[in-house]
């Protein structure tokens, strides 16, 4: 009989125990709930809104953060330049901040201040607005999607773009044809990870854009408001379809970092 | 004048520095950069592209200075040792890539171009595979098809064979020198192995930590290495002398009571100098061959063979110094019943090159 082996034993319980507790966390989300009562809620008008603002906002989110993380993750993983080591620091500060503390900066700074004024006077009003849903979403899925493309680009090989470069290719086409597409699958990760923090985002969104129904109300702020009403039905619904857009961002996520 | 000029060129990348490095070649001449792993010559050949920006420093090609010019206007080709060929595109579209942005999509004469290189390069059967399902010999090939179809007036190399096995490497030589030869381009080709400086260069420049320790022709470094890191690094010899005697066409050298005579004359008489002498310049008879015009005759004792690859090295004493002779195999296998008996080594005085001692 081979020889058991305590410690690879005991990391694998462990693992398994954590795994079991998660799993019946999430599982309780499909066991409680009256099904009936789900589908119910689930075309309510309130829910429906809550969707349509989750998704539609989620999207323009994540194709901002997309349009920025693309240059900044490159500029990070190609370039060296004074205050490269600050610019990295602050760009990752919003993942270890609360995301009630990333809000309330974020609503000092767009409102009464001479960027706030700046942007209100160009038609751009961010608090207490469904702008400002993108904006807190943006500022708090920025981080991760730039530091999947910076490890994107660290992981392509500089001489692919050399070899470029000598062929006869600017900095922009070498860009355009060799990084973009070798980063393809960092780009359907970072999209994935972008989009489902989006979709997720409380705190920020609360502070900035206010909870207020029917205008700023996304599926979490959804869930939390009908928390407070003791509106479990609905509380628990707007969970479920959070946890399902989760599941397909997760899954999308791990078949593209299968193949990084 | 020179094709292509390097002057002073430093360049800081913080963790390495290229300390100053100047030569130039003719149209058409073939430089090989040789020194150890971390010498630079890897951030030498990309300086002189344009991938990193000097410190100091001019580079000419053809009577224009390019040390401010993009890579891309450079027209210079690059073949890198692990060939980096695009793996997103096939062996078609990677050597299609340049000549897309020479000559435009769609041009009639690319597909023309593609098929004499691959031709040439025996690479036709591969066109529509992926790198990634290439061999090694294979991949390499295709490199060197992508870096000459946009016809470069220089083409830099680095390490382009070391990657590959001794067989596949022997082929791709003769296939790279006539292709090359051909093609009558100048190069510039980074090697860690001997063989390919004496197959292909006419120039060679020896780097080490950032700096250029000598530049010259095959001959002269070869076999007037100007420091012992050269002599070392090239597998030339060095014994310790001092010049006895010089005349108008010899020299005659003392190494620990042994004399030898050189043709090199333009030493010091009294001078110490390191004496030269490829291994392989040494012959090894059994008995006294007799008085040899311009020869050196040397009484030696045989005192170990080692075995070095298809080569073998004798090591012989002689007045308390040990010579180190050259010979193949079967040499060595007649040889080696005469360890620890007297042999005669001959060696030209043109083999015997006096070096003024520089460390």
């Amino acid at each position: 009989m081979p020889e058991v082996n305590i410690f690879r034993l005991s990391l694998i319980t462990l693992s398994m125990v954590i795994t079991v507790l998660l799993l019946m966390a999430i599982g309780s989300f499909f066991l409680v709930p009256d099904w009936s009562d789900v589908v119910e809620n689930f075309f309510k008008e309130e829910m429906l809104f809550s969707l349509r603002l989750s998704l539609w906002t989620g999207l323009v989110s994540t194709v901002l953060v997309l349009i920025f993380s693309i240059p900044a993750g490159y500029a990070l993983s190609r370039y060296n330049f004074i205050g490269k080591g600050l610019t990295r620091s602050i760009l990752d500060l919003p993942v270890a901040f609360p995301e009630l503390v990333l809000g309330l900066a974020l609503l000092l700074l767009f409102g009464n201040t001479p960027i706030g004024k700046a942007l209100q006077t160009m038609g751009i009003n961010l608090v207490f607005t469904k702008a400002g849903v993108v904006a807190a979403q943006f500022f708090t899925a920025l981080p991760y999607s730039i530091r999947i493309l910076k490890n994107t680009f660290d992981y392509i090989d500089p001489r692919y773009e050399f070899i470029s470069r000598s062929l006869g290719y600017s900095q922009f086409e070498t860009f355009k044809n060799i990084a973009l597409p070798l980063a393809k699958n960092g780009m359907i990760a970072a999209v994935v990870i972008a989009f489902a923090r989006c979709i997720g985002t409380f705190g920020t969104v609360l502070i900035l854009a206010g909870g207020s129904e029917d205008l700023t109300n996304t599926l979490p702020i959804t869930l939390y408001l009908n928390i407070s009403y003791g509106n479990m039905g609905m509380a628990l619904t707007s969970g479920i379809i959070l946890i399902t857009v989760s599941f397909i961002a997760i899954f999308v996520f791990e078949k593209t970092e299968a193949q990084l | 004048m020179s094709f292509l000029k390097i002057e002073n060129l430093q360049v800081d990348l913080k963790e390495f520095r290229l300390k100053g490095i100047s030569f130039s070649l003719n149209k058409g001449e073939y430089l090989t950069i040789i020194g150890p792993t971390g010498a630079g010559k890897t951030i030498l050949l990309e300086s002189i592209i344009g991938f990193h920006e000097p410190l100091a420093g001019k580079i000419t090609l053809a009577g224009k200075d390019i040390t401010k010019n993009l890579p891309e206007e450079r027209r210079m080709g690059i073949v890198y040792q692990d060939y980096a060929l695009l793996p997103h595109f096939t062996i078609r579209n990677n050597i299609e890539y340049g000549l897309t942005k020479k000559f435009g999509k769609g041009n009639p004469s690319i597909p023309e171009r593609v098929e004499k290189l691959s031709e040439a390069l025996n690479i036709s059967h591969l066109l529509e595979r992926k790198p990634g399902t290439l061999s090694g010999g294979e991949q390499q090939r295709s490199a060197i098809a992508r870096a000459l179809a946009v016809e470069p007036q220089v083409l830099l190399m680095d390490e382009p064979l070391s990657a590959l096995d001794p067989q596949t490497r022997k082929r791709t030589r003769r296939l790279l020198k006539k292709i090359i030869s051909e093609a009558g381009i100048t190069v510039i080709h980074i090697t860690h192995d001997m063989e390919d400086a004496w197959v292909f260069a006419d120039k060679v420049s020896v780097l080490k930590d950032g700096e250029q320790l000598q530049f010259g022709t095959v001959d002269e470094i070869f076999h007037r290495p100007s420091c012992r890191f050269t002599a070392d690094f090239v597998g030339t010899s060095l014994y310790p002398g001092i010049v006895e005697k010089c005349d108008l066409c010899s020299a005659t050298v003392n190494i620990n009571g042994l004399r030898l005579c050189s043709k090199d004359c333009a030493v010091p008489v009294m001078s110490c100098v390191d004496v030269a002498i490829r291994p392989e310049h040494i012959s090894l008879s059994d008995i006294y061959p007799g008085e040899i015009p311009y020869h050196n005759i040397i009484p030696t004792k045989l005192i170990e063979i080692m075995e070095e690859g298809s080569t073998c090295t004798g090591f012989l004493s002689c007045k308390d110094t040990v010579f180190e002779a050259q010979f193949d195999r079967t040499r060595a296998d007649a040889l080696r019943k005469r360890v620890g008996s007297r042999l005669y080594a001959t060696v030209k005085n043109d083999n015997v090159r006096l070096l003024q001692k520089s460390d």
